[in-house]
């Protein structure tokens, strides 16, 4: 009987535990999950430093998202009449409702930060050349994504902020030179958040947009494994080529057990988070009741910002050439010189711009999201 | 190359960091109850989780009855979080939930969301919405269910009317002029009076006769004329009378005479809107009342009487006059020979959704525990919510407006939302919709003004205690058409009180056909008086004193006066009220017959014995 269950298991697994390094390659290339990994890899690539985690902590983030999302999903009725009642009953009378959703929507907002954060670091260390540039271009798809999907779930619990929030978003796309009134009616099926907005956003939330997403990401890692994993310095030893002159180590143990240790931590994070920290649920989205100041999501607060003071430079002309500015960014930038390394001198003008970017943003962000009172007026004293 | 110990270290404390605090996230779950009790009505969204630890309510009878917590469930009264779990969840507010249990003037307000309607049974709600109308809210406020006032005077040719000391006063001070009145004060600065003044003076109004040379007045006959026409009914006269008209104290001081004899003559052309009756008189009687007022109607208020003199308008100062009655509001109010002014201040349609967190805080940062008390504070120092910077508040402050008035009307403010609730549960106590006939008869009571003093189907005044309905059940037509002619009273110790408004004899059958025609009761029954044998009147008048009728009435000498005299009712009063009200005590409550209650061969007896009185000698 234990041989047989024992036969069943290891019917599983093409290669048995690896036992040693010939193993342990044998087992990376024989496994769908571990088989994007390289068999082997540079010691250096395991630090901290050279990848910060952000892009796992952005793929574990993703995955606890999905897992809580449909336990919400089992509870939650996409509908104005049902749809903020069901939070309530979350909050309630659900088992561990409350702690799921807490657990979301903190990982959400952490998501769209570590996103960033990834691509903040992958810009710093010229990840974006040569072969990776169609990679970067995926990346900067699925920070669209990430902030779509954020966007998208904003709306759901069908409260003031989400409601307003989202009619405060949308009508910042209805700035768009002449269609924006038809990509308003688009995105929500009606020329005000309703009904038909929330179905909608349902939908793109819990089905197309993170499908897509994972499409993406797939193609993504497979990229970023057919490309070499990190990109590497010229000064480093094997002259920047990678695997070649250098002692590699086996991914496993070494790079899966760093994985899963980061997942915990995440995990352990994320839990701590959502039990002390709770989501918050305002009043039923009341059409009539406009809260003043009504603002988008915190990640838009910089665009809502700038579009105090233009709906159209500030609301669209600048996210979207900032949006194609990024994306076109590895065929404009192609200069070999500093790459592999964060702050290398022969990018100070890159170094410049960016950083100026990230200010203004960060600025403008920071602005909007404490210092605006009722009627968009500043207030020194955040509130 | 082997894996460095501490990182198995880092595995193993992030492991059981997830597990305790899994596990932790677990425990704290199990505090949910268990079972759930929730009391469900679909039709209000109510999810009320309240007697998972409160036991089912226990409310007095009637409520109980009334409003069954099946239906009602418990936070829409109650207010408070029902879906909520937990104890400070339920009660208080939160970022999570605005609104707390509701304070007692919300629970009023909470109320009068299903009880509609300018009385309903709740008190508060009652006196406010009474209020909200009588203070002329409605004039600068949309309001639903509060109609727009009409009693204020008309401002078009008012330089024909009063002098400009006295606008100058009025507006100053008008409590100076007249304490009993309703005018709102606006805080105005002199230049702006000034402004106001000059505007008024350049609109004209309809044109006045002029004083007739053939004719002198005599102010002794006017005096005369005055108590005949019994004046008195809506007119204060010497401090004594009505308030439905201004005070005549004032009228000499502020009125040239022209305009008087013009109003007396030709009431409704020079004041289309007024609740004044059109007065059939002839203009030596007119000329006379208008002496008299020149004469006596002169109160001691410092004002100098009117005179012959216009304030000289400088087109400048009056169009910023017109601005300014544009910006206060003037004409939701006063009409200026149109129709009254839309409304200029915010529509008060959904104050009850308001939380008073939002509502503005006063100067110093107090805030209202709710929106009752918030509306309450604004009514008594309007300018108690300014903000620093700001423009300050037009809203001018109400007069004779105790704090409990205010709180009143706050209450019957925050009973407006925008959600409207399912017709099932709404209640509208007004009086339906009020029907007065077409044509020439429809005329007349128009202009007798008839409804400003009595009630038909519960519109209407109540100058009058005699509310219209059911009369010409009650009432024989020829004695109305005597009546309307010539107005004697029936009730011997009090005052007499309908005006003599000169009905002609055509005019006295085209009201008694109608208030015959149509104003019956369907309980009084058309009798025939039966032959009065002496045996039935014996027992007539046998009963009468039996069941204390003496008590009230007069009959064939003795008696006292509370009520109608008896001696020669016939001539007033049909066979078939008389006989009915004996059976039936609730028939007129004006009439207080409760506690008689008459078997109806008994009624018929005493009937029989009182409609065969004679009437007395005339002394």
């Amino acid at each position: 009987m234990l041989n047989w269950l024992k036969s069943i298991w290891n019917s599983l697994w093409r290669v048995g535990w690896p036992r040693d390094e010939r193993a342990s390659v044998k087992a990376m290339l024989s496994s769908l999950l571990l088989h994007l990994h390289p068999p082997k890899i540079r010691p250096e690539s395991l630090k901290f430093r050279a990848t910060w985690a952000a892009g796992l902590v952005s793929l574990v983030l993703a995955l606890q998202l999905t897992v809580t999302g449909i336990y919400l999903m089992f509870y939650y009725i996409p509908h104005p009449d049902a749809a903020w009642r069901s939070m309530k009953d979350l909050a309630f009378v659900v088992p561990l409702g409350t702690l799921t959703r807490n657990a979301h929507r903190w990982a959400a907002h952490a998501m769209v930060a570590i996103v960033t954060v990834h691509m903040l670091r992958v810009y710093m260390a010229s990840g974006y050349k040569g072969s990776r540039q169609a990679n970067w271009v995926a990346g900067v798809a699925l920070w669209f994504l990430t902030l779509a999907l954020s966007f998208t779930g904003y709306l759901l619990p069908w409260d003031q902020l989400a409601y307003w929030a989202v009619t405060v978003g949308s009508n910042m796309a209805a700035a768009v030179p002449l269609v924006g009134d038809h990509f308003r009616q688009l995105i929500l099926g009606d020329r005000s958040v309703g009904e038909s907005a929330l179905l909608r956003f349902y939908v793109l939330h819990c089905v197309a947009l993170p499908a897509i997403l994972f499409l993406i990401v797939g193609f993504h890692l497979f990229r970023v494994r057919k490309d070499g994993g990190l990109v590497v310095s010229e000064h480093a030893p094997g002259g920047g080529r990678g695997d070649e002159g250098h002692k590699l180590v086996p991914a496993w143990p070494h790079l899966v057990y760093r994985e899963l240790i980061v997942t915990l931590v995440v995990t352990a994070t994320l839990l701590a988070l959502a039990l002390w920290l709770q989501a918050p649920l305002e009043a039923e989205a009341d059409p009539s009741r406009t809260p003043n100041p009504a603002k988008a999501p915190w990640y838009f607060l910089g665009v809502q910002e700038l579009a105090h003071y233009s709906a159209f430079w500030g609301g669209v002309f600048v996210p979207a050439a900032t949006l194609l500015g990024l994306a076109l960014l590895p065929y404009l930038d192609t200069h070999a010189e500093g790459v592999g390394r964060y702050l290398p001198k022969e990018r100070r003008i890159a170094q410049a711009l960016f950083a100026a970017l990230l200010l203004f943003m960060a600025v403008t962000t920071v602005v909007g999201t404490l210092f605006r009172g009722p009627a968009w007026a500043l207030m020194w004293w955040p509130k | 190359m082997k894996l460095p110990v501490w990182l198995h270290w880092v595995f193993a404390l992030s492991a059981l960091a997830c597990a305790g605090l899994f596990g932790y996230a677990l425990l704290c779950d199990a505090q949910r109850p268990a079972q759930f009790q929730q009391r469900l009505v679909p039709e209000l969204a109510v999810v009320d989780r309240c007697e998972l630890c409160h036991e089912a309510p226990k409310h007095p009878k009637w409520l109980e009855d009334s409003h069954p917590p099946e239906r009602f469930g418990c936070t829409p009264c109650h207010g408070g979080q029902g879906y909520a779990t937990s104890k400070d969840a339920a009660h208080w507010a939160s970022s999570d939930w605005e609104r707390p249990l509701r304070t007692p003037a919300e629970q009023a307000a909470a109320c009068g969301r299903c009880h509609l309607g300018i009385q309903p049974p709740v008190p508060q709600v009652a006196k406010g919405r009474q209020l909200l109308a009588s203070k002329g809210c409605a004039s600068c406020h949309a309001i639903p269910g509060v109609p727009r006032p009409d009693f204020a005077p008309e401002l078009s040719g008012l330089r024909d009317a009063v002098s400009p000391d006295f606008v100058r006063t009025w507006l100053t001070d008008p409590g100076k002029l007249l304490p009993s009145h309703r005018m709102p004060t606006f805080r105005l600065q002199s230049q702006q009076i000034e402004a106001l003044l000059a505007f008024l003076w350049s609109v004209p109004g309809p044109a006045l006769a002029p004083l007739p040379s053939d004719l002198s007045g005599d102010g002794e006959r006017g005096k005369k004329a005055v108590a005949a026409r019994r004046c008195a009914t809506c007119h204060r006269i010497d401090g004594r009378g009505g308030e439905v008209g201004p005070d005549l104290a004032l009228a000499g001081m502020k009125l040239q005479p022209a305009w008087i004899y013009t109003l007396l003559l030709d009431t409704h052309r020079l004041r289309p809107h007024t609740q004044m009756p059109g007065f059939q008189l002839d203009r030596q009687e007119a000329m006379d009342i208008a002496t008299y007022a020149g004469e006596d109607w002169l109160a001691d208020s410092g004002v100098a009487p009117w005179k012959q003199r216009e304030a000289p308008v400088q087109p400048a100062l009056a169009e910023q006059g017109k601005k300014l009655f544009g910006e206060l509001g003037c004409a939701g109010c006063h009409r200026l020979g149109g129709p009254l002014g839309e409304p200029i201040a915010p529509a008060l349609d959904r104050l009850g959704d308001r939380l008073v967190v939002d509502l503005p805080k006063t100067s110093t940062g107090t805030s209202q525990p709710d929106v009752p008390s918030w509306v309450a504070l604004k009514l008594q120092v309007p300018t108690a919510f300014d903000q620093k910077g700001a423009m300050p508040s037009r809203m001018p402050t109400m007069p004779g407006l105790a704090p409990a008035d205010a709180l009143a009307i706050g209450t019957a403010l925050a009973s407006l939302r925008a959600q409207p609730l399912p017709a099932g549960y709404l209640r509208n106590h007004d009086p339906p919709e009020r029907r007065l006939p077409a044509g020439e008869t429809g005329r007349l009571i128009d202009r007798f003004r008839c409804l400003v003093c009595h009630t038909v189907g519960g519109h209407g005044g109540e100058v009058a205690k005699v509310a219209l309905d059911g009369a010409g059940s009650r009432l024989n037509r020829a004695w109305i058409e005597s009546f309307l002619q010539s107005p004697v009273t029936v009730r011997m110790n009090q005052a007499e009180r309908m005006p003599v408004l000169g009905i002609t004899g055509a005019q006295a059958q085209q009201l008694a056909a109608w208030l015959q025609g149509s104003q019956g009761d369907d309980r009084v029954p058309l009798a025939q008086a039966p032959t009065p044998t002496a045996d039935l009147l014996q027992r007539g008048a046998a009963l009468y004193a039996k069941a204390g009728c003496p008590t009230c009435h007069v009959a064939a000498g003795s008696g006292t006066m509370q009520g109608p005299t008896l001696d020669g009712c016939a001539v007033r009063l049909q066979v078939g009220y008389v006989q009915t009200l004996l059976t039936m005590p609730e028939l007129v409550p004006a009439a207080r017959h409760t506690g008689v209650q008459l078997s109806p061969g008994d009624a018929a007896a005493v009937a029989a014995y009182v409609l065969g009185l004679p009437a007395a000698p005339s002394p």
